[in-house]
């Protein structure tokens, strides 16, 4: 793992200020970046994410998820969210949670890894099971910890990124591969089918 | 520095020649050791090495059109914030706390008790004149490049005035300008 020659760092910049994600707050229009973060630096501003999160719940379900889309920031902010929900059948707006899992990598320092598991327990996963499992299986720290929208995840020690997808297919046969995503350091989120 | 940096500061560009690159690496390899093993990728041998000169004594180190470092007459030379962000250790640090931000990012020098209170931290001992990367509390990525202005042990003692200067800093002139043609 540990290289004597010094990797360079891929690092995000906004793509509407050209900021680290972390400074667009300070950057010259911080409401202009905010949904290109939303979608593409969740972790910066967890609680804009949590917000865009609960806004963007009933919307999921009728997006296609993952898209290629290079065009950010002006498609997120074209198309009001309250429209969406009002669009839904029989004028319900009863928000469904999308039963989607989502794998995300983070490093937190040039060594360490950590890969994050959200969504288990819309499949009817009891977390602190799969916890066990995965520190298990990967020979690693695993526990289960509040996210930033308050909801609880599964934090692993490490990067596992795609083996931790393998695995839950594996052990979840009641998940299907389509419904997991994956995201690594802050990039687009990708369904692991494509990844 | 580089508040309203442009390329029309830049008043002439030249190829140095190979004596003068090696010196360039040298004093770049003796100032950030860490960066040394991957000198031959950033400032490859075989490429042309630009030095372009600007105004108030200042020198741009330019790859394939990219400013990659710079220094002021003959003082140490620096990342630029971008080359920074990709290898992070390379620079001591000292880090402000989070009120002083917007300060640093409109260019303003960074004061001792920016760096002395419950935000910040003097994260490496750095004599007087030397350049450090300036973080910020809570935050992750340098947001400036600075030179000391008296050492760290001074500011923590002293806790009065300018700290550090700060040289460069986001979406400054030079943050800007991605490439010089
Ligand atoms: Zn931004």
């Amino acid at each position: 793992m540990a290289h004597d020659k010094l990797q360079p760092q891929t690092v995000l910049y906004c793509g509407v200020c050209g900021l680290p994600p972390e400074f667009c707050e300070f950057g010259p229009d911080f409401e202009k970046c905010k949904p290109w973060l939303i979608k593409n630096a969740p972790g910066a501003y967890p609680e804009l994410t949590k917000k865009a999160a609960d806004e963007a719940e009933a919307k999921l379900g009728d997006l296609r998820l993952g898209g290629e889309d290079g065009a950010d920031g002006e498609a997120s902010t074209s198309k009001p969210e309250d429209e969406i929900v009002k669009k839904l059948p029989g004028g319900k707006v009863k928000r469904k949670e999308k039963q989607e899992i989502l794998v995300e990598k983070a490093t937190r320092n040039k060594r360490k890894a950590i890969t994050t598991v959200k969504g288990m327990e819309l499949f009817g996963v009891k977390l602190g099971d799969a916890s066990k499992k995965f520190g298990k299986k990967f020979a690693s720290g695993s526990s289960v910890v509040k996210g930033p929208t308050e909801k609880e995840q599964i934090d692993v020690q490490g990067d596992f990124l795609y083996d931790i997808c393998e695995f839950i297919t594996e052990t979840w046969k009641e998940i299907p591969e389509s419904a997991i995503y994956v995201m690594e350091d802050g990039k687009r989120k990708v369904p692991y089918a494509d990844a | 520095m580089f508040k309203k940096f442009t390329h029309e500061e830049v008043s002439g560009q030249n190829q140095v020649k190979s004596s003068v690159q090696r010196k360039i690496r040298q004093s770049i390899a003796d100032q950030y050791p860490l960066l040394e093993p991957v000198l031959d990728d950033l400032l490859p041998k075989k490429e042309p090495l630009i030095v372009a000169k600007c105004q108030n004594h200042l020198n741009l180190v330019v790859i394939n059109n990219v400013p990659l470092f710079f220094n002021i007459r003959d003082g140490p030379y620096m990342p630029t914030l971008r080359l920074l962000h990709q290898y992070p250790t390379v620079m001591k640090r000292v880090r402000v706390d989070r009120g002083a931000i917007k300060f640093v990012l409109s260019g303003a020098n960074i004061m001792c008790p920016g760096l002395t209170s419950k935000g910040g931290a003097l994260e490496d001992e750095v004599d007087a004149e030397q350049p450090v990367a300036i973080h910020a509390e809570g935050k992750e990525l340098a947001l400036a490049i600075g030179m000391t202005k008296m050492s760290t042990g001074d500011i923590a003692k002293i806790n009065k005035g300018i700290g550090v200067d700060n040289i460069h800093y986001l979406n400054d002139g030079l943050w800007k300008t991605l490439h010089l043609d």
